[in-house]
C-alpha cells in the first residue's frame, strides 16, 4: 500500500481539477451573469488544498500496487464530488445546502443526472454551463475507469475477456498503459461531442444549450439547462439526434477508436456485446412503441416511434433524458423503463447499470443449465462469439450481481426506513445505482423534496454505483488494508 | 420419450388423487353438512378421468428415464392442480367460478396459501377440510419432489450437493430410489403433522382446528378455516406452536429423518444451510421486532417479539399466516417482510422461495470474488462445510438467480400491464412466485378483488415457482423432445 503516491496523485487531480473552474469563469464573463466570483473562490481553495496534498509528497516515485488502484478511484470520486460543490456552495443563485450542493456535484461527476434544483431556466449561465461541464468530465473519468482501469483491476469478471491487450495482464504497473490508453479514447470522446453540438445546433438548438447539451449526451449522464429536459425544444430533430448520440455514448468507446483507427464499422458488427445492445433497443424501441400507440397515449406512430426510441435508449444507457413525463405512461412502461436501467449500456462505456457483457454472459449460462438439463453428462462450456469463457470470469459475474442485488436491497430499505414510499423508494435506489436520474414517484422530476439523510443515502449510491460497486465494498474489508 | 409410461403413471396419479376425495365426504357426514354429494361426485369424476388415461396403457413397464420426469413433476402439479378444483366446481357453496377454483386449487396444491374466498367460518366443514387436505398432500409432494427428485434431474445447482446417495448418480433409473426415499420421508412428515396437531390442541384449540392447522403448517401452506388465519385464536401459545413447526416445515426433511433415525439433534447443527437458515431467520426477527418496538407498534417487547417473530418465520418459510396486519406495519417492514419470502426455505423442505442453500452458496462466492480482487493469482474457492464447491454447481445456482429475476421482474409488469398498481403488481407476483400467500396492496388479505386474467397469471407463477422454474422451462427447449 503505498499511500504517499496515492497522496500525490490525489494532490495532482485536484490540482488539475481546480483548473476546471476557469472555463465557467470565462462563460461567466462572455455572458455577463457577474457570476465569476464563486468560481474564482473556487478555484483557489481547490488549488490550496491540492498544493498542500501535493507538496509534502512531490519527490515521491514508487509504482503504484494493484492495490492502490482501487483506493484512487474511490478517493478519486468522493474528493472531486466534494470538491465539485464549492461552487456551488458560494453561489447565491441558486442557494443550495451542504446536502444539495454535494448532491449535485456528484450527481454530475457520476453522470447521473438527478438534480435537485427547480427553476434551471432562471439561473446564471455560468452555473448551468459549470452543471454540463462537471458531467462531461464525470464521462471523461468514466471512460478511462471503464476501459483501462476495471479490466486491470478484475471487477465483476470484466478482467480476462475485456482486457485491451489480448492474453492476461502480466504486471501490475498501471500507470504507462493507462495514460495511452487514455489519450486514444478522450480524442474519440472529444470528437464525438463536437460532431454531436454541431448536430444538436444545426437542428435548432443556441450555441450554448448545443454545446451544453452534448456535453451530457456523450457522457449519458443527462443534466439539461431546462427544467422541461429535451421536452423544451419539442423537436422531432433534436430528439432523434439525442436519441443516436445517447446511443453511441452507451457503446464501448474501445470499440468507436478501433472504428475510427480501421476506418471500418464492421468492428461493431463483431462485437457480440455490441450486436446484443443493438437487438434489445430495437426490441425495446418497438415493444413500447407498439404500446404506446394501442394504450393511445401517441395515436401517430411516428410520434409514438419517436417517443419510445427517446426514452428507450434515453433510460438503458442511464442518461435521463425526458421528453415527456413517461413516470405517468399507462400499465407496464414506467415500471419496464426503470428495469432495463438495471442493464445499462456496454462495458466500456459512459453507461451505469450492470452491462449488457453480465447479463449476456448469465443469459447463456442460463441457456447451457437448459442443455445441461437435458444431456447431463455432456461439457457445455459457456461461449461468447465462439471464445470459450473462462470460469473465473463466469464466477466473477456472479459474485457481482449478488453484490448488486444485496446492496440495492438494503439501501432501498434504508429509504423506506427514512419513509419514503415503496415506489419513490425503489425506483430513487435504482436510479442512483445505475445512475440515471429520473426515477418515479416523489423523485419523478427532481430528488429536491426527498429527506437529507434520503439524499445522502443516495449521494453514496451513485459513487458505488459508479464504482461498480465491488471497488467501494472492497476497501471496506479488512483484508483488503492488511499487508 | 417413454409417454405411454408417462401416461401410465398420470393415469395411477389421478386414481390415487380421486380416494383423497373419501376423507372430506367422510367429514362431510360426521358433521352433517349436508355436503357429501360433491364429494361423491367429484371423486367419481376423477376416478374415471384416471382409469381412461391408464386403462390403455396398463402394461407399460419399461423404466422411466430421466427425461420423464420433468415431464412427468409438471404434468403432476398442472393435472392435480386442475383435478383438484373438481369439487369446488361441483359444490354450490361456496359458488365459484372456474378461475376461482382452479386458483383456490392450485394454491392449494402448491402450498402458495393465497385464496379467493371470503367469509371461510360459513363453509362446510367439509369444504374447508378438503383446503386444508389438499395443501398436506401438496406437501407431501414437494418433499418428495425436492428430496429425491430435483437433485437427481439436476435442478438449479442442487444435484452434486444435495444427493442422498454419496457420489453422483450413475444410473438414470428413477422408480426404486424415488420410491424408497419417499417413504422414509412420508413417515417423518406424518409423524410431525401428528405431535403439531397434539400441541395445537393442548393450546387450545379444538379438535377439527387443530388437525385443520397442523395440515397446513407441517406443509407450510397457510390455508386457514378462518378469515382472520391464526390470529383468530389470539393466543400466543397457539402463535408459539405455530413459529415452532414451521420451522420444522422449512428444515430440510432428509434432516428430520436422519435425526429421527439416528435420534439425536446433532445433524442439524452440523448443516450449513440449516445454520444459515436459522442465522438468517434470527438477524429478521431481530430487526423486525425492535422495529415494532421502537416504533411504539407494539407497546411491551413481548408482543413485538412475538408478532415479529410470528410473521418473520412465517413469510420467510413461505408458510403465510398472518397475526397482524403486516401489510401496514411502519417503514420499510411490509417491503423487508415480502423480500425475505424471496430468500425461503431450506431444500428438501415444503417452504418456496429461492432457497437458502441457493443465497448461501451465492454469498459465499461473492465474498470468493472480493478475496480474489485482492489476491489475484491465490487459489481461492467456495467451500461448503470444508469441501469445494463444484463450478458447475455455482453456474446453476447463477442462473436459477437470474432467470428468477427476469422472470419475477417479467410477470410483475405483466400484471401492471393487466391493471394492477405497482406495490399490488410485485407483491402478487413474489407471494405466487414464491408459494407464500399474502402480499400487499390490493392483494393483502385475498385474490378476490382482482381480474380473472391475474388469477391466472398468478396460478401460473406458483406452479413455475413450485417447479423451481427450469423444470418447466425445459420442456419448451426443441433439445428436449429429440431423441
Amino acid at each position: 500500500m503505498n499511500l504517499k503516491m496515492v497522496q500525490r496523485i490525489l494532490g495532482l487531480m485536484l490540482g488539475m481539477f481546480s483548473l476546471t473552474m476557469l472555463p465557467p469563469i470565462g462563460v461567466a464573463l462572455a455572458y455577463h451573469d457577474g457570476h465569476w466570483l464563486p468560481f474564482v473562490a473556487s478555484f483557489l481553495i481547490i488549488a490550496a488544498v491540492a498544493a498542500l496534498l501535493w507538496l509534502p509528497v512531490r519527490n515521491e516515485r514508487g509504482d503504484l500496487r494493484l492495490r492502490d488502484g482501487f483506493l484512487i478511484v474511490t478517493a478519486f470520486w468522493v474528493f472531486l464530488g466534494l470538491a465539485g460543490a464549492t461552487p456551488l456552495l458560494f453561489s447565491d443563485q441558486p442557494v443550495l445546502s451542504f446536502t444539495d450542493a454535494v448532491f449535485e456535484a456528484v450527481s454530475g461527476f457520476t453522470t447521473t443526472g438527478a438534480t435537485v434544483i427547480i427553476g434551471l431556466d432562471h439561473l446564471p449561465i455560468s452555473i448551468l454551463y459549470y452543471r454540463q461541464q462537471i458531467q462531461w468530465f464525470g464521462g471523461m473519468g468514466i471512460i478511462v475507469l471503464a476501459v483501462a482501469l476495471l479490466p486491470v483491476l478484475g471487477i465483476g469478471g470484466m478482467s480476462l475477456y475485456k482486457a485491451e491487450t489480448p492474453g492476461p495482464v502480466k504486471d501490475q504497473k498501471l500507470t504507462p498503459r493507462i495514460a495511452q490508453t487514455a489519450k486514444a479514447l478522450w480524442t474519440v470522446y472529444v470528437l464525438l461531442t463536437a460532431v454531436c453540438a454541431g448536430c444538436y445546433y444545426l437542428a435548432g438548438m443556441s450555441p450554448f444549450d448545443a454545446i451544453a447539451h452534448s456535453f451530457s449526451t456523450l457522457s449519458t449522464s443527462g443534466f439539461s439547462t431546462h427544467d422541461a429536459s429535451f421536452a423544451y425544444f419539442n423537436s422531432h430533430a433534436i430528439d432523434w439526434i439525442a436519441t443516436v448520440f445517447m446511443f453511441v455514448g452507451g457503446a464501448s468507446f474501445a470499440l468507436h477508436f478501433t472504428a475510427l483507427r480501421n476506418h471500418t464499422l464492421g468492428v461493431y458488427w463483431r462485437d457480440p456485446e455490441f450486436v446484443a445492445y443493438f437487438k434489445l433497443v430495437v426490441a425495446l424501441i418497438v415493444f413500447a412503441t407498439v404500446y404506446l400507440i394501442v394504450t393511445g397515449v401517441f395515436p401517430a406512430t411516428l410520434n409514438a416511434l419517436r417517443h419510445a426510441a427517446f426514452q428507450v435508449v434515453s433510460l438503458l444507457t442511464g442518461t435521463g433524458y425526458v421528453t415527456t413525463g413517461f413516470a405517468h405512461w399507462p400499465g407496464a412502461l414506467p415500471v419496464l423503463l426503470m428495469l432495463i436501467t438495471f442493464v445499462g449500456g456496454c462495458a466500456g462505456s459512459t453507461t451505469g447499470g450492470m452491462k449488457v457483457m453480465r447479463w449476456l454472459l448469465v443469459f447463456k449460462l442460463g441457456v447451457g443449465e437448459l442443455k445441461r438439463l437435458v444431456h447431463p453428462s455432456a461439457e457445455i462450456p459457456v461461449k461468447i462469439a465462439d471464445r470459450i469463457i473462462p470460469m473465473q470470469v463466469v464466477t466473477g459475474v456472479a459474485g457481482f450481481f449478488a453484490i448488486y442485488l444485496i446492496v440495492f436491497g438494503v439501501l432501498m430499505l434504508l429509504l423506506m426506513i427514512i419513509g419514503l414510499d415503496q415506489v419513490t423508494a425503489w425506483s430513487a435506489m435504482a436510479s442512483a445505482l445505475n445512475n440515471i436520474g429520473p426515477a418515479l414517484g416523489e423523485v419523478a422530476a427532481h430528488f429536491q423534496n426527498i429527506p437529507d439523510a434520503a439524499k445522502w443515502i443516495c449521494i453514496v449510491a451513485m459513487i458505488t454505483g459508479r464504482l461498480e460497486i465491488f471497488t467501494l465494498v472492497l476497501l471496506l474489508t479488512p483484508a483488503f488494508w492488511r499487508r | 420419450m417413454n409417454l405411454s409410461m408417462v401416461q401410465h403413471i398420470l393415469g395411477l396419479m389421478l386414481l390415487i388423487f380421486s380416494l383423497t376425495m373419501l376423507p372430506p365426504a367422510a367429514v362431510s357426514l360426521a358433521y352433517q353438512d349436508g355436503h357429501f354429494q360433491p364429494f361423491l361426485d367429484a371423486f367419481l369424476i376423477v376416478a374415471l378421468l384416471g382409469a381412461l388415461l391408464w386403462f390403455p396403457v396398463r402394461r407399460a413397464r419399461r423404466d422411466l428415464r430421466l427425461r420423464d420426469g420433468f415431464l412427468v413433476v409438471t404434468l403432476f402439479w398442472f393435472t392435480l392442480g386442475l383435478a383438484g378444483a373438481t369439487p369446488f366446481l361441483v359444490t354450490d357453496v361456496p359458488d365459484m367460478s372456474f378461475t376461482d377454483a382452479v386458483f383456490e386449487a392450485v394454491s392449494g396444491f402448491t402450498t402458495t396459501g393465497s385464496t379467493v374466498l371470503v367469509g371461510l367460518e360459513g363453509l362446510p366443514k367439509s369444504i374447508l377440510y378438503y383446503r386444508q387436505q389438499i395443501q398436506w398432500l401438496g406437501g407431501m409432494g414437494i418433499i418428495v419432489l425436492a428430496v429425491a427428485l430435483l437433485p437427481i434431474l439436476g435442478i438449479g445447482g442442487m444435484s452434486l450437493y444435495k444427493a442422498e446417495t454419496p457420489g453422483p448418480v450413475k444410473d438414470d433409473k428413477l422408480t426404486p430410489r424415488i420410491a424408497q426415499t419417499a417413504k422414509a420421508l412420508w413417515a417423518g412428515y406424518l409423524l410431525l403433522t401428528a405431535v403439531c396437531a397434539a400441541c395445537y390442541y393442548l393450546a387450545g384449540m379444538g379438535a377439527f382446528d387443530a388437525f385443520a392447522h397442523a395440515f397446513t403448517t407441517l406443509s407450510t401452506g397457510g390455508f386457514s378455516t378462518y378469515d382472520d388465519g391464526l390470529s383468530h385464536f389470539g393466543s400466543a401459545a397457539v402463535e408459539y406452536v405455530a413459529i415452532l413447526f414451521m420451522l420444522a416445515g422449512g428444515t430440510n426433511f432428509a434432516l428430520h429423518f436422519l435425526a429421527l433415525r439416528g435420534r439425536s439433534m446433532r445433524g442439524y447443527l452440523k448443516d450449513a444451510e440449516f445454520r444459515a437458515y436459522v442465522g438468517i431467520l434470527a438477524v429478521l426477527i431481530l430487526v423486525v421486532s425492535s422495529s415494532l418496538y421502537l416504533t411504539g407498534r407494539y407497546g411491551s417487547i413481548a408482543d413485538a417479539f412475538r408478532h415479529g417473530a410470528f410473521q418473520v418465520v412465517s413469510l420467510q418459510t413461505s408458510t403465510g399466516y398472518v397475526t397482524a396486519e403486516f401489510a401496514a406495519w411502519p417503514g420499510a417492514l411490509p417491503a423487508l417482510l415480502m423480500l425475505a419470502t424471496f430468500i425461503g426455505g431450506c431444500a428438501g423442505s415444503t417452504g418456496g422461495g429461492i432457497k437458502v442453500m441457493r443465497w448461501l452458496l451465492v454469498f459465499k462466492q461473492a465474498l470468493v470474488e472480493l478475496r480474489r480482487l485482492i489476491h489475484p493469482r491465490g487459489e481461492i474457492l467456495v467451500r461448503l462445510a470444508k469441501r469445494p464447491v463444484p463450478d458447475r454447481v455455482i453456474n446453476a445456482v447463477t442462473a436459477f438467480f437470474a432467470i428468477y429475476l427476469m422472470l419475477f421482474g417479467g410477470l410483475t409488469l405483466l400484471l401492471m400491464a393487466l391493471g394492477l398498481d405497482q406495490v399490488s403488481a410485485w407483491s402478487a407476483v413474489a407471494t405466487s412466485l414464491n408459494n407464500t400467500g399474502p402480499a400487499l396492496g390490493s392483494v393483502a388479505s385475498n385474490f378476490t378483488g382482482v381480474p380473472d386474467s391475474v388469477k391466472w397469471t398468478c396460478a401460473l407463477a406458483m406452479i413455475i415457482g413450485r417447479l423451481e422454474l427450469f423444470t418447466l422451462i425445459v420442456l419448451f427447449t426443441p433439445d428436449f423432445w429429440r431423441g
